[in-house]
């Protein structure tokens, strides 16, 4: 019977043939280690020489990405190389702030530039996490961004943040509704409620106004928003009175129930929207005005999914009687680590990451709205992305969310409080237990 | 009778042998296990947050705060609503399907199969459908006002009082399935000769049932029915996605709460506490469940 001799050819035996593949795989381990050695990349230089520093971020995605914009600086010089990190995207903006708590509350300098939310500027400085920018930006240089954002990036008197991007919320309206009945766009709350009224009345819509009311960072934003509209405030500017419980702030809450409860224009699922589900209704064509960021536009104007391109106008959100429009920021800023051994060269990476020019740049490229209000007179701007250059009034009236190195605490205490106070109708209660639970939690 | 002294010696080796060989694997699973929960309670008598940079030992200060804390017991109550209401019904439900699967019918493969679906698609996901199937705009609104059973929307979500029901809606439509199959599979061990024995006695289908069937499906029914009410405790992806907690803190569980705690407010001490009475409770629950089983069991013999 013929017997397959196939294998009796094969010049190499078994045990020869493992011995082989364990040499190959421990050499594929150790290249990786050899390599860096060489690189030199343990001294914190490369081989040509550069300084290097790391630098993490949320990422970001649009024409181009973070990481495209970090290789545009590391070739246009010879002296720094930034090595990024990516963190995950902004909305699991949780995500983010534990690994940045984690890298620098080991404090050894291993992470040398980062970006955070606008809201964890406070609890960062107070942490001694955060360098302190004034004397490398000094007064001059940041007179030339919003004043709200500086704001923002400072604490106790001192910069320790530098501002990258603004986000605002703003007010969405269906100008081509208000303009067949005959209405502006309003400018006071008053007047936003009687014109909503007239739409829902008349049938052309079902919601008058959308805004944000579940119980999650939003509804601090909106807060902040109808608050500020009335000459309130949630803390007072020295961190520590609050605020929230005074006559101003409560009348602006009451407004706020009263949306759908007396005046009728918001549905009570408020209580249970954030961003996307109060934008549906709004770019399906069933609501009048919508408070929201500046996400909306490009939705609206999305003809594959929005029933309203071409009908909606933005303008800032209205006041209350002798108040000021009032628009709560947010956006990613940079930071630089209290602990980095390279100071310098950091300073000259975040100088051109907030440069006019790089300003720009992230506008046009990934959509993220410039800090400076001179980009914004940029033709290059005007023709690449008109509604950014109309934001620039908005954020002129931009504030911070209040700034306290306990902010996330209190922020979970705000939100139970006032959703409680809106979803029971209970308001100056409410604000009163919530102004106690902040002044525990601030101590 | 007395064992030969050599048969007893070697008996007892033999005996060391299992114990040495799990013993790697009890050392390992109780680092894992017993350390962390030592290691929470004994933060829990600390003042450790990130935030603040503090880590003092304040003794029974975060117990105290906790006793204050008017959240945390309405998380409380309404995790345990939550649990106990929804166990039973996914236990009865459950019970229904898994009998009306027992019996052979066309296609009865592919329902079993079908019954699964429910059960495999990830907790997040299921949250943000049910999240978008009763909002205003959503399906089930849309259902009832097409066919006119209300007038308007109804705010399933955003309302104190309907939010929980919608997520225990929720919970039920993903887990009744896996309670099913675990109670069918329980059927199975049935011997079908007593259900022979039942009809040649004359006994009714419902005297089949509640005589034979489910006295002899019990261990099973209690062990599935534990096994729903610890993981139902620890709700967290369908109240932390659709409403945050919300409104009014009318869906905070203690799952929910001990993490915003922990994770977005940095206080570790505290956030330690409440996993600790969290821990406290469920022992509570299986110590509870367990007797029970024990005694049932012993009853039967």
């Amino acid at each position: 019977m013929p017997v397959s001799h196939k294998h009796s050819g094969s010049p190499m035996s078994r045990r020869s043939f493992v011995k082989g593949a364990g040499a190959v795989l421990a050499a594929g381990a150790a290249a990786p280690v050899l390599a860096a050695c060489g690189a030199g990349s343990a001294s914190g230089t490369t081989s040509g020489g550069k300084t290097t520093i790391t630098f993490a971020s949320a990422q970001f995605f649009a024409k181009s990405t973070i990481g495209q914009m970090v290789n545009e600086y590391n070739n246009s010089q010879k002296l720094v190389h930034v090595q990024f990190q990516e963190l995950p995207t902004p909305s699991q903006s949780t995500e983010v702030h534990q690994q940045l708590v984690q890298s620098l509350s080991r404090r050894d300098g291993s992470l040398d530039v980062f970006t955070g939310d606008i809201i964890w500027i406070s609890e960062f400085a107070a942490a001694g996490w955060s360098a302190v920018l004034d004397g490398y930006f000094p007064a001059s240089t940041r007179a030339q961004y919003f004043p709200g954002v500086i704001d923002a990036c400072t604490y106790q008197g001192h910069l320790h943040s530098l501002p990258w991007y603004l986000d605002a919320g703003m007010l969405y309206y269906r100008k081509d509704l208000l303009g067949a009945a005959g209405i502006g766009a309003p400018a006071s709350w008053a007047e936003l409620v009687t014109a909503a009224q007239k739409l829902t009345n008349s049938g052309k819509v079902s919601d008058g106004f959308n805004w944000q009311a579940k119980q999650a960072e939003v509804l601090v934003c909106d807060l902040v928003e109808f608050i500020g509209s009335n000459g309130g405030s949630i803390l007072a500017a020295d961190g520590k009175t609050v605020t929230i419980a005074e006559p101003k702030a409560v009348e602006a809450v009451q407004f706020m129930a009263d949306t759908f409860g007396k005046d009728k224009i918001t549905p009570k699922a408020v209580l249970s929207w954030d961003e996307e589900p109060s934008r549906m209704p709004f770019t399906g064509g069933q609501a009048a005005f919508l408070r929201n960021w500046s996400y909306v536009w490009s939705d609206a104007q999305d003809t594959s999914t929005s029933k309203v391109a071409g009908k909606v106008g933005v303008t800032k959100l209205p006041v209350f009687p002798g108040g000021t429009s009032t628009a709560c920021l947010g956006g990613y800023q940079f930071g630089m680590n209290a602990a980095s051994t390279k100071k310098s060269a950091s300073i000259d990476f975040l100088t051109w990451m907030s440069s006019p020019a790089t300003q720009l740049k992230w506008a046009t490229q990934l959509g993220l709205a410039p800090s400076r209000p001179a980009v914004y007179d940029q033709p290059a701007l005007a023709k690449s992305n008109p509604f950014m250059v109309s934001l620039r009034n908005i954020f002129t009236g931009g504030t911070p969310r209040p700034k306290t190195p306990k902010y996330s605490q209190i922020s979970l205490a705000i939100q139970a409080g006032v959703s409680t106070a809106l979803a029971t109708g209970n308001v100056q209660s409410n604000l009163t237990s919530t102004k106690t639970q902040v002044e525990q939690i601030i101590g | 009778m007395g064992v030969p002294r050599v048969l007893a010696t070697r008996s007892w080796r033999q005996s060391l042998t299992p114990v040495i060989l799990i013993v790697p694997m009890l050392a390992s699973l109780l680092a894992v296990s017993l350390y962390p929960v030592l290691r929470t309670i004994w933060l829990g008598f600390r003042n450790t947050s990130l935030a603040i940079q503090g880590d003092k030992f304040t003794g029974l200060a975060n117990a105290r705060r906790l006793t204050h804390d008017a959240i945390f017991w309405k998380a409380w109550r309404q995790t345990i609503e939550f649990t106990a209401i929804s166990t039973l019904v996914e236990t009865l439900l459950g019970l229904l399907i898994a009998l009306a699967l027992y019996k052979k019918f066309r296609g009865r493969g592919l329902v079993r199969a079908a019954v699964l679906v429910p059960w495999a698609i990830p907790t997040v996901v299921t949250s943000r459908m049910f999240g978008w199937l009763f909002d205003q705009g959503g399906v089930v609104n849309y259902l009832l006002v097409t066919l006119h059973i209300v007038r308007l929307p109804v705010n399933f979500l955003g309302s104190t009082t309907l939010a929980l029901p919608t997520l225990m809606l929720a919970d039920i439509w993903k887990t009744t399935p896996f309670m099913a199959l675990l109670l069918l599979a329980g059927l199975q061990t049935i011997q079908p000769s007593l259900a022979e024995a039942a009809r040649i006695d004359g006994a009714s289908t419902w005297r089949y049932f509640s005589r034979v069937r489910l006295p002899l499906l019990m261990p099973t029914l209690l062990i599935a029915a534990l096994l729903r009410a610890l993981d139902a405790f620890r709700v967290f992806d369908l109240p932390y996605v659709v409403t945050g907690g919300g409104p009014a803190s009318s869906t905070e569980t203690m799952s929910t709460y001990a993490y915003k705690t922990l994770f977005s407010g940095l206080q570790l001490g505290y956030g330690s506490t409440m996993a600790t009475a969290m821990f406290v409770t469920e022992a509570l629950i299986a110590g509870a469940f367990g007797l029970f089983i024990v005694r049932r069991m012993r009853q039967e013999g």
